[in-house]
């Protein structure tokens, strides 16, 4: 629950009050920090919504840039960003938390079932930190988040490839299993594979262990793939569903995303 | 903090406390319309308003986040009292059921078509996607939406929301505006919660850690120091009786076991303390200050262990009846530090085995049938507890007024509330009032007195208003839930698909209390098994006190799952015998004129009756259904070979009431300017039953609907009725409307022969509130306002009651069509009809929304709600985000009803129940489908992925 509201005039203050206050967290879109889940816990609003970049756009060298003030909704319907990130904002719930939840706030919770995550992954996504010269690794920053982030940075990759999947037990359910997949096809073979899933681990992040059963090969049929992948897999049993179908229904999303992105040139 | 911002078109700067959530300070500022589902998960989307023109959930805002914004509630639309487009049309389309999420669809539906002022399908689902409605079954937002859509360019433009039927009467078979649908759509103040004063103390519940625990010691000394603190209760100082919480007709068929509070909790969840304080907080923060210590006992968490010799027992007290004699063998003598249980009368009970109740008959000889049999199919179908869910959770406002005890409540059954509540407080029931608020969705849980006993006891001996309401957790765990059942069908049949056999064993689990302990699990069987005519027959009951949820009541009651054991048995019977499902069936299904003599066997707590039965449907419903499924023709091809589509067919029926045991009356008052007030006993739910009542009265008074305005379940107020239970509403408190209409009628006609000169066998009531004569005639409004000036007659009332031995059945065919991926299991649900007899549909779209919500929560059962727990006994899913009702994308892309009407001679103008039977189809139908698709029998629901690849040895 929130014990004190800091409607802060720059993001420079939020940082401030961030670092004096251990009980501080940024709020944004509140979709995650003011539901019931959160209510015993008693925490610092720091309000940076108003401050947070909500544009999204594609500069000249090809690069696209989503505020992190966006929210879902934003980017399920903008043109700018490529078609795995609006399928993967509209695997967000449903239009009222798409239409408050932001891109910033949904990296800031960093849960495994952020039907994003995975899909910013596989696009060697970047985020830009408050006060920060460079951009830093997506995967780098959800290892050890550090500041706020303003913005999320895709480099432009002619010719890559990218799709995403996910199994939710209803449509509008969080992401129970997560998969994305980006590579380059070259003389029929895969170059550059990467693989990112949600809901396997405590967070979403990329395979290495599944891009090596891939990197350098022809693509894979379906029954090949999702075999190859399965042993890979250890999720864990919870109420959401055994180890087992887990693994299973995930190498099947991993197979599925491989396969559509054959076609989906992002 | 001061927080500025454009409220409804007009600036606002309010005060609001820091961390106040947009939700809370909108409803302390009065504006209703935002309601609460979920508690602030962010889950229901009933706290909807738009936000800068988009709808977002007000719970997860807080207030402070408005500043300097624009938000607009349903308020807006509501202003002066008007209707906009949207809420018009909502109207129209029978889309306002209990309107607990109305004014959300509505905010959605305006913004939607801000965007996209022709919109699709898709997009519709979409608007409404973050919307949870647990009524309607969303079907029919789609024809509000093209309603509102096309009336934005066309004012004028009308549509019919369903067929009409009975052409030679006014109003029934007609579709009429449900008559408490405006108030709901303006979000005007209805429920409870718009009820409760300034200064109600908050009740809050300290609930059980453990399944199965003696409570040693509890000090409330430190939680009483607190400030605001007003009560602690606890089965210390709490009064020493027991009840039972079934809202059923006096004797219950359900054992006293319950006490306010006990020494010992018997799950996870249940009652161990209350504390009545000033604000929410305080209360809270004094559950906190209770000091409990628990001897933690071994608990009985299945039906196995239940029944296993020598396994903890759930209730060790001692075992009385207030009639009859405790059956043989059985033991009575109880540990003297449980509660005592008390039966009313004698149900093949035995507590101290667990043995809550049960029940066992039949007809003929079923071992000879079995011998008879050519072939004979065994098998087991089990059925995990579900959760009703109403989008309102229990809630209650108790206070004292006038030295009497007044409750607003949500409830079924104000009647069973005053008369538990008045014996659990020790109060005569003169000195209690309940009042029937609109109920947000009751489905059975509201049937028990889950909160009314405690907050109207703390209310009356502390003089203090007490308002008292689940949060969602709590209506998970510690509301009432559908029983688990383990259901053993037997079944005997020679070559030619004749039965020869039938056996239905039934094992239910009852939870740590009895609430429909018996009537429950014994209706999986009365609503099942006479839909096939077998000459022998036999079924066995047996109900078990275990440490998880209590069980209840959930429309359908246990029917849906005593149809999904047999009818998925029926058709496995005619996969071994190689015949086509639905051929089974009409061998040896019920139809016109059919002697139902398993009916003797089946009464509810009293003997019961062979029937023969007049016309029967079916037979033109299943018809209809093989003709739009193309029955016996080839499947449907998918483009993906990874799906596989298959089909499955069921036959379902329902009770009307419950003949000889219940009664329902209504009184018509005559007013002064000719208009009536309608006083019905019948608790409408959100069901159209207060439209049922008032059309009864019109069409019978020569009115229109305006003239008739109802005033239902209000125990001071109304008379006597059973209350919304067993498929009762249109046709007991429709009939009683009925037969008070037809009283006032009479009295009405007398008068104006007095008035006229002329017999009254010259005399109608002709349209609009006109006596005519073959010489002259008088108005209503005339002859009322002489009975108010001392002339000729007196008051002009006309009151009703009805009761039957009449048993009057609707029938039903349920098909459907999935799709099963081999690869993972998924299931989509492609099509689902249902073609269903509710004899003349009193008003037909509401008939429909009812059918198209019951359908859609069975479907849900069917395919994803299951409360899971944890090895302690821990419910592990009490939410929405792990508990999955269905949302507008899980609606079937072909969802359709069909009303076959087939009058009944008792029914008010011919009409049936229509509701409950509505759930009894999917499970089975689908279940069938999965197999025809797959290959697989799924005998245990809901069918998940997961489990699907099980049974196909994927996993």
């Amino acid at each position: 629950m929130v014990v004190k509201y800091i409607r802060a005039a720059s993001l420079d203050e939020a940082d401030r009050v961030l670092a004096s206050d251990k009980r501080a967290r940024i709020l944004a879109g509140g979709t995650q920090l003011l539901t019931s889940e959160f209510r015993d816990r008693e925490f610092v609003a720091v309000d940076a919504g108003s401050l947070l970049p909500r544009g999204l756009e594609r500069t000249a060298e090809g690069l696209t840039r989503i505020g992190a003030g966006a929210v879902f909704q934003d980017l399920a319907d903008s043109p700018v960003p490529s078609r795995i990130l609006s399928e993967a904002a509209l695997g967000m719930a449903n239009r009222n938390v798409r239409n408050a939840a932001t891109v910033g706030g949904n990296l800031g919770a960093a849960r495994s079932c952020s039907s994003l995550v995975p899909a910013l992954l596989v696009l060697d996504a970047r985020v830009r930190i408050h006060g920060a010269a460079e951009t830093r690794p997506l995967a780098d920053w959800l290892a050890a988040p550090s500041g706020i982030v303003t913005w999320i940075e895709i480099p432009a990759s002619p010719g890559l490839r990218a799709a995403y999947a996910r199994w939710s037990r209803t449509a509008c359910d969080l992401s129970v299993l997560t998969c994305a997949a980006s590579y380059r096809l070259q003389d029929g073979s895969l170059r550059d594979v990467r693989i990112a899933c949600g809901g396997l681990d405590a967070r979403s992040r990329r395979f290495p262990e599944l891009e090596r059963l891939f990197e350098g090969r022809p693509l894979p049929g379906r029954d090949e793939a999702a075999a190859a992948v399965a042993p890979a897999l250890k999720p864990i049993d919870d109420l959401r569903g055994s180890a087992a179908f887990k693994r299973l229904r995930a190498s099947e999303l991993v197979a599925e995303a491989l396969l559509t992105a054959r076609e989906v040139s992002r | 903090m001061t927080v500025t911002f454009k409220l409804n078109g007009r600036p606002v700067s309010w005060d609001c406390p820091e961390g106040e959530s947009l939700k809370a300070a909108l409803r302390r500022k009065g504006i209703v319309s935002v309601r609460d589902g979920c508690d602030g998960e962010g889950s229901c989307g009933l706290c909807a308003v738009l936000l800068d023109g988009r709808t977002v959930n007000s719970c997860t805002l807080l207030a402070a986040q408005a500043e300097g914004r624009e938000i607009y509630t349903v308020e807006h639309f509501s202003k002066d009292r008007k209707l906009s487009v949207v809420q018009r049309a909502l109207i129209d389309a029978a889309c306002v059921q209990c309107g607990y999420c109305t004014p959300a669809v509505v905010l959605a539906v305006h913004s939607l078509l801000e965007r996209s002022p022709e919109p699709t399908k898709q997009e519709v689902k979409d608007a409404l996607s973050g919307t949870l409605c647990r009524c309607t079954g969303y079907e029919q937002f789609h024809n509000a939406v093209r309603i509102a859509a096309k009336r934005l360019k066309d004012p004028g433009y009308a549509e019919a929301a369903a067929p009409e039927f009975r052409p030679d009467l006014r109003h029934v078979g007609k579709d009429r505006e449900k008559v408490d649908a405006a108030a709901l759509a303006r979000g005007e103040k209805a429920f409870v919660e718009d009820r409760v004063d300034s200064d109600a103390c908050h009740l809050a519940l300290l609930t059980s850690p453990h399944a199965h625990a003696w409570i040693k010691s509890i000090d409330a000394s430190a939680a009483l120091e607190l400030p605001g603190v007003v009560a602690v209760l606890t089965h210390e100082n709490c009064p020493d009786r027991v009840y039972t919480t079934a809202g059923q007709g006096f004797p219950e068929p359900s054992p006293h076991d319950q006490r306010m509070f006990s020494r010992k909790v018997r799950h996870v969840g249940d009652r161990v303390a209350a504390v009545l304080a000033e604000t929410p907080d305080q209360a809270r923060t004094a559950l906190k200050a209770l000091k409990v210590e628990y001897e933690v006992l071994k608990p009985v968490f299945s039906i196995a262990e239940a029944r296993t010799p020598g396994a903890p027992v759930v209730h060790s007290g001692e075992v009385r009846y207030v009639s009859g004699e405790a059956p043989a063998g059985t033991s009575t003598a109880g540990d003297g530090r449980d509660d005592p249980v008390v039966y009313q009368f004698p149900l093949h009970a035995d507590p101290h085995r667990n043995l809550a109740a049960s029940v066992a008959d039949g007809i003929g000889d079923v071992e000879k049938g079995f011998a008879e049999a050519d072939v004979v199919v065994e098998r087991t179908y089990k059925g995990n507890r579900v959760q009703c869910t109403p989008m309102e959770p229990h809630v209650v406002y108790a206070k004292v007024d006038g030295g009497r005890l007044v409750l607003h409540a949500s409830t079924q059954v104000p009647w069973h509330v005053r008369r538990i509540v008045s014996r659990a407080v020790g109060i005569p029931e003169n000195k209690v009032r309940v009042i029937k608020e609109r109920v947000g969705g009751g489905f059975g849980a509201k049937q028990d007195i889950v909160l009314e006993d405690v907050a109207g006891y703390l209310a009356w001996t502390t003089g203090r208003p007490v308002f008292f309401r689940y949060d969602r957790e709590q209506e998970f765990i510690s509301s009432r839930t559908r029983h688990l059942m383990e259901i053993t069908v037997k079944l005997g049949a020679k070559k030619d698909g004749r039965l020869t056999a039938v056996l239905m064993k039934v094992d239910a689990d009852t939870g740590p209390y009895g609430q429909h302990c018996l009537t429950v699990p014994m209706n999986a069987v009365s609503k099942s098994l006479p839909l096939v005519l077998c000459d022998n027959a036999r079924f066995e009951v047996k109900s078990y006190y275990t440490n998880l949820t209590p069980a209840g009541a959930y429309q359908g009651y246990g029917a849906p799952k005593g149809s999904f054991a047999l009818q998925t048995a029926l058709a496995e019977l005619a996969a071994e015998l190689g015949m086509d499902q639905l051929d089974l069936i009409e061998r040896n299904r019920v139809r016109s004129g059919s002697r139902i003599e398993i009916l003797r066997s089946l009464g509810e707590g009293r003997p019961g009756a062979a029937v023969t039965l007049g016309e029967c449907g079916l037979g033109e419903m299943i018809g209809r259904g093989r003709k739009a499924f193309g029955w016996g023709g080839a499947k449907p091809a998918t483009e993906d070979p990874d799906w596989k589509v298959g089909r499955g067919a069921v036959i379902v029926q329902q009770g009307s009431g419950l003949p000889g045991l219940d009664a329902a009356n209504a009184e018509v008052r005559l007013l002064a300017d000719g208009t009536v007030l309608l006083l019905s006993g019948g608790a409408d739910l959100g069901t159209g039953l207060d439209t049922v009542t008032a059309k009864a009265a019109a069409e019978i008074l020569g009115l229109d609907m305006e003239d008739v305005a109802v005033i239902s379940g209000d125990t001071d107020v109304t008379p006597f009725d059973k209350g919304a239970y067993a498929s009762s509403g249109t046709y007991f408190s429709g009939n009683a409307a009925v037969k008070a209409a037809e009283d006032l009628r009479a009295k009405v006609l007398a008068a104006a022969s007095a008035v006229l000169g002329e017999p009254v066998s010259d005399l109608a009531i002709v349209h609009r509130g006109i006596v005519r004569g073959r010489k002259g005639e008088v108005t209503l409004a005339k002859l009322a306002h002489m009975s108010t000036q001392g002339e000729h007659h007196g008051d002009l009332v006309g009151i009703g009651g009805f009761k039957t031995e009449h048993a009057a059945f609707p029938y039903g065919a349920h098909f459907a069509e999935v799709a099963v991926n081999v690869r993972t299991g998924d299931v989509k649900l492609r099509r689902f009809h249902a073609y269903q007899d509710c004899g003349t549909p009193i008003n037909p779209a509401l008939a429909l929304g009812q059918i198209y919500g019951g359908i859609l929560k069975a479907v849900g059962h069917s395919l994803y709600e299951e409360l899971l727990y944890d090895k302690d006994g821990r419910c592990v899913n009490p939410r929405f985000l792990d508990y999955k009702i269905p949302t507008i994308w899980e609606v079937p892309e072909d969802f359709h009803v069909e009303l076959v009407p087939v009058a009944d001679e008792v029914g008010p103008f011919g009409g049936k129940s229509v509701s409950e039977i509505s759930l009894n189809g999917a499970a089975p139908a689908i279940s069938i489908a999965i197999h025809d698709a797959v290959g697989v029998w799924m005998r245990e629901w809901p069918f998940t992925p997961e489990r699907i690849l099980k049974a196909l040895g994927k996993i």
